[in-house]
């Protein structure tokens, strides 16, 4: 049995994002809330990972330290061998732009942009040309199926639709790592399945590192390995291949 | 894949960041309008105060001016029918160039040779300075270091050897009394004070002469009625007396003169019972209560001021010169008179200090613009913290600090600039309507337009920096945050 913490693809091996000791507290007036206590991942470029685990968890802080989002109180996040804490603000900054994507629970479209506006956003950070960003925007909104809808603006969507142009958000950059929290959340069966796809392709052909929180056990059908986050701490991490025996057991709650 | 490279992010195009705030101000424009409103009002305040004390002052200034000058006679019958004072020959001296024509009227008159004018001149200034500075101590103090003494009667106390000594003596004890020089400077000055003495002596003699020359020469008729004939014969008495009376300012005077005579003609004749019925009539009132302003009111048109010189004949009062349109000229000149001295009362309160706005008044104008940028960054405060969201999110994206920061002093700027503009706009459209009612339209001429288009733009700036400043501070912290940080501070 090999051991839970090894990529499944022996050729490619780079670890993309690790951390040691990650340790978060929330400090608000006397009362200290530790969000994670010590998290030790190593997670390996070109990698599926599904993360699962009761919302109160600790997820979304793991999510944000991961996404050089929030900064430890004590821990490294090393993110390509690069220690996070180290970067300056620039960097950051070109690290949020470039290599990771991100799609939140709450979509956080900026209000006051067209759709096409929001996906472009990103590049012109990227310093992408106008009109390439336009095209590329475009055709970003083509895949995840809303080319129709690039003058309107995030109000006058539904949840379904505002996550689909989040997720083109997100691509805008081609980014390395996708971070996303519950990207399936607030859309119907069909849609759903074609995100997860468009995020199994992604992964498969790009070979972009996808780090997912989810509840939906489809996504359990794509991804490489599954991380159970309990407590603050990561209760258990296994192989696709392994959870699919147990299958009637792996809500992990 | 692509490799992780950390580099340096490239910076986001000025205009970018421009159309991005103006969409963000456009997406928010109830929220903008308000802020927008804050700074206006803020703006249109301070630009009130400004714009009427800048009118008021020009008003001021006009009136003055125009007053002055059409009190020619006032000022001529006072120089010919009584020799000055001490007083007024040295402040005359200490206020007028030396080329003027009265200076050299009253050394003809004194008698002074040229030297002795510089130095009587010069002495003259210093008089009115120390003059001044006493005037300006209350009584107890002015009791305790000259006693009873007032007016020019100090320096012939304090030229008194003893008397000059206590006055050091008591003036070294009151710390709180400075005296404009030193005692040095003070003691000199004293040393030709009996000059001074003398030199105002002469003059006063040569005036009193030169005014019984006048009376002489008044054949029976009252300096007003003498002044009316001053481009004729008259004209030469007041030279051949030693005044200088030039040809042109004879003319204005007697023209002056001609007119306050053919007023109190045509006033004169509310004391007969017939023409003050027809104005009685006209106003219905009682004859009892018709005033020199109705009569004035009732011959600005000419068929009444026809009617009314008819009524004045008819009782006996015949002006030769006095025609309708004579009566009517004198009707508009009793009409602004009586503006100018009104507004002349209303500037009368017009302090000194900074653009003549007094010490209570620029104190006002400095709390309320304290108030003004506490509103101001209150309202910059608010608009930034409610974003603190699309701050993350933005950041999330890859935009730098930097950027943020740009695009939130961005926004304050243009609405300072738009804020300032509709406040100025406003501050002085009500500020010069206000004056102008207050003083009448014919002073519509005397805004100063530039004063006032300077001061608008100064007021503009101010809403312009003030709401730039606002912004600096809490876009700054918003955008040092970490992103999740940004997020959670809601």
């Amino acid at each position: 049995m090999t051991h839970p913490h090894s990529s499944p693809s022996a050729a490619d091996r780079r670890v993309i994002i690790r951390t040691v000791r990650l340790k978060k507290q929330y400090v608000m007036k006397d009362v200290v809330t530790e969000a994670l206590r010590g998290v030790d991942v190593e997670i390996f470029s070109g990698e599926f990972i599904s993360v699962m685990g009761p919302s109160g968890s600790g997820k979304s802080t793991f999510f944000n330290m991961i996404g050089a989002l929030d900064s430890p109180s004590t821990g490294r996040v090393f993110i390509d061998e690069v220690d996070v804490a180290q970067l300056t603000a620039e960097e950051l900054a070109y690290l949020r732009c470039q290599k990771i994507g991100y799609i939140f629970q709450s979509y956080d479209l900026i209000q006051y942009m067209t759709a096409l506006e929001n996906v472009t956003t990103p590049m012109a950070f990227g310093g992408v040309a106008t009109d390439e960003a336009r095209k590329r925007g475009m055709r970003l909104l083509d895949t995840v199926g809303l080319g129709d809808r690039w003058s309107h603006r995030p109000i006058e969507m539904s949840g379904g639709q505002q996550q689909r142009i989040a997720i083109a958000r997100s691509l805008a950059n081609e980014p390395s790592i996708l971070l996303c929290d519950e990207p399936t959340a607030n859309l119907d069966l069909n849609t759903g399945q074609e995100i997860l796809d468009l995020l199994e392709r992604l992964n498969q052909e790009e070979k972009v590192t996808i780090i997912c929180a989810t509840h939906d056990h489809r996504m359990m059908n794509i991804c490489d390995r599954l991380m159970w986050v309990r407590d603050g701490q990561i209760e258990r991490v296994a192989r696709r291949n392994e959870v699919q025996v147990e299958v009637g057991t792996i809500d992990g709650e | 894949m692509k490799e992780i490279r950390v580099s340096d992010q490239p910076r986001l195009g000025f205009r970018r960041v421009l159309r991005i705030t103006a969409d963000g101000i456009r997406y928010r424009l109830f929220r903008a309008s308000v802020t927008v409103a804050v700074i206006a009002v803020a703006v249109a305040f301070l630009l009130n105060i400004l714009s009427e004390s800048l009118i008021k002052r020009a008003v001021a200034r006009d009136t003055r001016d125009h007053i002055e000058q059409s009190r020619l006679v006032h000022s001529w019958t006072s120089r010919l029918g009584a020799p000055g004072t001490a007083e007024t020959i040295l402040n005359e001296l200490a206020n007028t160039a030396a080329d003027d024509s009265r200076v050299e009227e009253l050394t003809r008159m004194g008698g002074l040779g040229p030297d002795e004018l510089v130095q009587f001149q010069r002495a003259a200034g210093q008089t009115i300075e120390y003059m001044d500075f006493f005037a300006g101590l209350d009584y107890a103090r002015r009791r305790r270091l000259v006693h009873q003494a007032e007016g020019l009667a100090i320096f012939d106390r304090l030229a008194g050897d003893a008397n000059f000594q206590k006055f050091v003596a008591i003036l070294r004890e009151t710390p709180s009394v400075r005296l404009t020089s030193t005692p040095d400077a003070l003691r000199e000055f004293l040393a030709q004070w009996p000059r001074i003495r003398i030199w105002t002596e002469h003059v006063q003699a040569g005036q009193a002469i030169a005014v019984a020359r006048i009376a002489a020469g008044l054949n029976g008729r009252d300096l007003t009625q003498a002044l009316a004939a001053a481009d004729r014969d008259f004209g030469h008495v007041v030279r051949e007396a030693g005044f200088a009376l030039d040809e042109e300012s004879a003319r204005v005077v007697a023209g002056q003169a001609r007119q306050i005579l053919d007023q109190r003609t045509v006033e004169k004749s509310l004391e007969h019972r017939a023409p003050r019925q027809i104005i009685a009539r006209y106003h219905d009132i009682l004859p009892g209560d018709v005033t020199t302003a109705l009569l004035w009111d009732f011959v600005s048109e000419p068929s009444r001021a026809a009617q009314y010189l008819k009524a004045m004949q008819a009782v006996g009062i015949s002006g030769d010169q006095l025609q309708p349109d004579r009566v009517q000229s004198l009707a508009r000149h009793w009409h602004e008179m009586n503006r100018m001295e009104r507004a002349g009362r209303l500037t009368a309160d017009m302090e000194g200090g900074w653009l003549g706005l007094g010490q209570r008044m620029a104190w006002l104008l400095l709390v309320s613009m304290l108030v003004c940028a506490i509103g101001i960054s209150n309202a910059m405060l608010m608009t930034v913290t409610e974003r603190f969201r699309e701050i993350a999110t933005l950041k999330c994206l890859g935009a730098l600090d930097g950027t943020i920061m740009t695009m939130f002093v961005l926004e304050s700027c243009m609405m300072g600039v738009v804020g300032g503009i509709a406040g100025g706009l406003l501050g002085a459209l009500i500020g010069s309507s206000r004056m102008l009612v207050a003083f009448g339209p014919a002073f519509a001429g005397s805004i100063p337009l530039v004063d006032l288009a300077a001061s608008m733009g100064v007021a503009i700036l101010f809403g312009v920096v003030l709401a730039a400043v606002a912004a600096i501070y809490p876009s700054f912290r918003a955008a040092r945050l970490a992103p999740m940080e940004a997020m959670r501070v809601q």
